[in-house]
């Protein structure tokens, strides 16, 4: 798994691994954009994020305590 | 396999043979039936079994393939033409045997029609010798035999093929012959014996060396023999053939040959053996078989001259005779015979014809698995299908390794280095015996039950062990594999294939951890709460389970059932312990905490409301107690009444906070009431006291919830002092307490009713104050009516505008209360 | 529920814990199609596939008014018990 080569060093699941408990933001592929704190993330993508505002076209138009985000929808997860 | 016969004495063959044949070689499939047959014979045992094995004269081992010097002569100028399909001997030989077929079937059709015809004329000159052509061909094998140092080399050399030792052949063929003869037989045999002076006494009555030719040239014999000869038919040669077996096609080449020095055969005119009884020319012979036949037997008689030089002077006086030997075509060259020559050739043909009877019968099987080759092949597949899915048999690698054949051969190479250089094959086969199930135990008649059982033994429990490993397999929600070129993972239904293989190395508590700080208690609460419900949900469907799998009440003498009894309660025990655990009940109560106790949270969800009655089915008085001195003493933050009143404006809670209390009118209440009405009175002067100490009472009281409980107390103290269980310093408690809730509540008896008088159910209030009314003195009755007697009026006013049954019930919920201080509505009307 | 749990105490190891968690609970489910449905989540599978309970549904329609201003019309629907097919669920929130 550990690919000490690239400058990185890490392979997309170690670096998922990694955000665990960090702010996040989530792009869905129909632009839809969600932030929040990552709570978890499995091998479908699927992503739990706590305390999550979602944001269409740059507003913010939700809240959600907790959001569940089927993994078939994420267009990127990035570290904020 | 009959190199499980090896005579170790003779290294000098075993040398060459070891070095081309491998474990499996074995170009013969009635080899080892062969062999068996022959040591059953050795040991006396008397079985009538022919062999074409047994006919093998060892001819073809003595072919000298080097030496080519003859193949013009044979084959003509080979630089000249293509050399054609002519070495095609089987492919040939399987077309012939159509031929042969026919030409047998006709002249079966024929013989009987005309036994005196010209063929007899030129046969005649040739059965003249047929005692000793008897004989001949039985001897052009077994020159050697008679110097006894070529015995075992022989012996050896067949053994290539699978043939038995020839040594045993001459008892065998004796005793065969023995069996099947009638009496004259035997008589002609005796005279035939005496009237053949051989030198190998014994082989000269080797019936197998007369072969193919003389096979097909049986019909003329029909009416002597024995058995199984009218019925040989074409398939039968093609059975021989697709069989593939060597040592009877050599065999027969080898026969024609014999005749062949005559100087009148030309190479391509050899075909007598083929020769119809009336066209006795070769002219008239299909072309097939012109091809078929000249090949096999040009070569042969060219090249084993050479060799046979040293025997030349038996040699030389056998093959003349033994030319004549295939042309008895016609019945009525026997009748040219002598009495007991003919008696002798019967002889002969009978058992020839009962051998390839044999033979046929036999054949039918060949080149099938036995059953134990199939059972040995499925244990190799079943013993793989568990090692792939996932091994139960982890723990008992020896077993595994036992079953695998590959493992046993290699373990006898490495760990018994071969005592005998020239018999390494041995163990390999003594191991593949073992490992198939002891075929060696088959001698003599085939008993394969035995080892059969063995087979299916082991076969259920390698059945056995794979279902095990298929039910612990759904265990492991994705089957990754994991290869040198990386990683394959395989999806369900109910594991889809995953995008990612995301570990997680904080096992979720090293993940709570990092982000704990920076979380927001109550949301985390809100997830911890959730969880801690399933929790107790999961403990309720294991103590559920045991429930059902309690053993029956054991009997005192049965020690037995009581231990069981005594494990079962200790796990139910342990189980309830856990159900404890999990309800938090008993996590401190901190004062003045934001934070609901966590009890308090887990009833504020549907699903822990809901798991209260199936908790009580399991708790003991004690815990129940306790539950519900929890419930009191947190009575104002309970979700059902905290959150009961409604918004300014709105007459009632909203939707989601009804169905809250409904849920827990349903759910919780009913719990609580069945303990609380068997619960001694000091423990509901207790309760009371808790709800007035701790609680905001006048908030309590303007809940549906809060009321239920104190009509809960209030009635349960009514009860006791009706039943006089009472003592009068409990009583006197209970005054007191009972005093200060009435003095708290006096302000607010009116505005404890939900909303408006329209509002509707308002009967759980009138019963609070029907219980209240009951326990309270005349004063406080008093003040009590004074307290709500507007609502009482406004009731009995606005009933009379409702339907009678719904009137009837708004006044039943009043007459509750006014029955309770002694009045009644009827008064009031 | 019954014997997939075996964390207990933790709460989200991993997303679907998180809808787990839910069962029986209101939860709010965004689906593609700019739909949406509030309702008890009776039960689930690792598709998302639901089973919802006294389910509202809100379906967002963009229109054109009279002035060819888009304006965005909400039509709600309510369903005693609704299957809904996984692929199309974008969000479920469990509604505390």
């Amino acid at each position: 798994m550990e690919n000490g080569a690239s400058s990185e060093g890490k392979d997309p699941s170690a670096f998922l691994g990694e955000i665990i408990g960090a702010p996040v933001t989530v792009k869905l592929n129909s632009g839809v954009v969600y932030k929040g704190e990552l709570q978890s993330v499995d091998g479908y993508m699927n992503i739990a994020l706590e305390k999550s505002q979602e944001y269409v076209s740059g507003q913010l138009t939700r809240s959600y305590g907790d959001a569940f985000i089927r993994g078939n929808n994420v267009l990127y997860i990035a570290a904020n | 396999m009959s190199f499980f016969g090896f005579d170790t004495a003779l290294p000098r063959d075993r040398a060459s043979q070891g070095g081309n044949r491998g474990i499996f070689d074995t170009p013969d499939p009635f080899a080892e039936v062969a062999r068996a047959k022959a040591q059953a014979h050795h040991a006396g045992d008397d079985d009538d079994v022919l062999d074409f094995e047994d006919t093998y004269d060892g001819l073809g081992d003595r072919l000298n393939d080097d030496q080519d010097a003859f193949n013009e002569d044979t084959f003509g100028d080979v630089e000249t033409g293509p050399v054609g399909k002519d070495f095609d001997f089987f492919g040939k030989t399987a077309q012939v045997a159509d031929v042969i077929g026919e030409e047998q079937v006709r002249y079966n059709l024929k013989a009987p029609r005309d036994p005196v015809t010209a063929p007899a004329s030129e046969t005649k000159t040739t059965t003249g010798a047929s005692s000793t052509v008897l004989q001949q061909p039985k001897r052009t094998g077994y020159e050697k035999y008679n110097e006894p140092g070529y015995i075992p080399d022989l012996q050896a050399k067949s053994s290539v093929w699978g043939l038995p030792k020839k040594s045993e052949l001459a008892p065998l063929a004796l005793s065969q012959a023995r069996k099947m003869m009638s009496l004259e037989e035997v008589e002609a045999q005796l005279r035939g014996q005496g009237a053949a002076p051989m030198p190998g006494g014994p082989q000269m009555a080797l019936p197998p060396h007369v072969s193919e030719p003389p096979h097909l040239q049986r019909p003329p014999h029909v009416h002597g023999l024995p058995e199984g000869f009218q019925q040989l038919p074409p398939e039968f040669l093609q059975a021989q053939f697709a069989r593939g077996v060597p040592p009877q096609m050599l065999h027969s080449q080898t026969m024609g040959p014999e005749p062949f020095p005559h100087p009148a055969h030309a190479p391509n005119l050899p075909l007598h053996p083929l020769q119809t009884p009336n066209s006795p020319a070769p002219h008239p012979v299909p072309p097939p078989q012109h091809q078929a036949v000249p090949p096999p037997r040009g070569p042969h008689p060219q090249q084993q001259h050479p060799q046979q030089q040293p025997q030349q002077h038996v040699q030389q006086h056998s093959r003349g005779p033994s030319a004549q030997l295939p042309l008895i075509t016609n019945p009525q060259q026997l009748m040219n015979l002598t009495e007991e020559q003919r008696v002798a050739y019967l002889l002969e043909d009978a058992k020839r014809a009962k051998r390839n009877h044999k033979i046929f019968l036999l054949s039918k099987g060949n080149g099938l698995m036995t059953p134990q080759d199939k059972n040995f092949i499925t244990r190799i597949q079943l013993q793989q299908l568990v090692a792939a899915a996932g091994n139960v048999a982890d723990n008992d690698s020896e077993a595994v390794l036992a079953e695998d054949f590959y493992y046993q051969v290699y373990s006898q190479i490495r760990g018994a280095p071969r005592q005998h250089p020239h018999q390494p094959l041995g163990h390999f086969a003594q191991t593949y015996l073992l490992q198939t199930g002891n075929r060696i135990g088959g001698h003599g008649s085939r008993k394969h039950n035995q080892s059969a059982d063995n087979h299916m033994q082991r076969m259920q429990q390698q059945v056995q062990r794979a279902v095990e490993a298929a039910k612990a397999k759904p265990k492991n929600k994705q089957l990754i594999i994991e290869g040198s070129l990386g990683k394959i993972s395989f999806g369900n239904a109910k594991a889809p294939k995953p995008s990612l293989n995301i570990k997680r190395p904080e096992s979720s508590e090293g993940g709570k951890a990092t982000k704990k700080p920076h979380t927001d208690l109550s949301l985390s609460d809100h997830k911890s709460i959730l969880s801690n419900i399933e929790g107790v949900y999961n403990t309720l469907m294991e103590l559920e389970d045991l429930e059902r799998t309690m053993p029956p009440p054991p009997s005192e003498d049965d020690s037995e059932a009581i231990q069981k009894h005594l494990e079962w309660r200790q796990k139910v025990r342990a189980l309830n312990q856990k159900l404890w655990q999990g309800l938090k009940v008993m996590e401190p109560i901190v004062p003045n905490s934001t934070t609901p106790h966590p009890f308090i949270a887990f009833l504020s969800y549907p699903k822990g409301k809901k798991a209260i009655p199936r908790i009580f089915r399991h708790i003991d008085q004690e815990q129940r107690v306790t539950i519900l001195t929890m419930i009191v003493v947190h009575l104002d933050t309970l979700d059902v009444v905290r959150r009961a009143h409604p918004v300014p404006g709105e007459t009632q809670p909203a939707l989601p906070v009804r169905e809250a209390i409904d849920l827990f009118s349903q759910a919780v209440m009913p719990s609580l009431l069945g303990y609380v009405s068997e619960a001694p009175f000091n423990i509901i002067i207790g309760l009371l006291g808790l709800v007035i100490a701790q609680t905001h009472v006048q908030f309590v009281a303007r809940t549906r919830i809060g009321l239920g409980i104190l009509t809960m107390l209030l009635s349960r103290a009514e009860i006791v002092k009706e039943a006089g269980q009472a003592s009068e310093r409990d009583w006197q408690q209970w005054v007191e307490k009972f005093n200060v809730l009435f003095d708290t509540l006096e302000p607010i008896f009116s505005d404890i009713f939900p909303g408006s008088i329209n509002t509707g159910d308002d009967m759980y209030v009138w019963q609070f104050l029907a219980a209240t009314g009951i326990g309270a003195s005349p004063e406080q009755q008093q003040r009590l009516v004074i307290a709500v007697k507007d609502r009482v009026m406004e009731t009995v006013t606005h009933s009379k505008t409702l339907p009678a049954d719904m009137a009837s019930q708004r006044l039943g919920n009043v007459n509750l209360f006014m029955r309770a201080i002694g009045l009644d509505v009827e008064l009031l009307g | 529920m019954a014997d997939t749990e075996d964390v207990g105490s933790s709460s989200v190891s991993e997303p679907l814990d998180l809808v787990r968690l839910s069962l029986d609970e209101i939860v709010f489910v965004k689906l593609r199609g700019d739909r949406e449905l509030k309702g008890r989540l009776h039960a689930y599978d690792s598709h998302c596939n639901l089973v919802l309970g006294d389910v509202e549904e809100t379906i967002y329609v963009v229109e054109d008014d009279e002035n060819d201003q888009e304006i965005i019309r909400t039509i709600k629907k309510q369903e005693e018990m609704l299957f809904v097919r996984g692929d199309s669920v974008v969000l479920i929130s469990p509604q505390a």
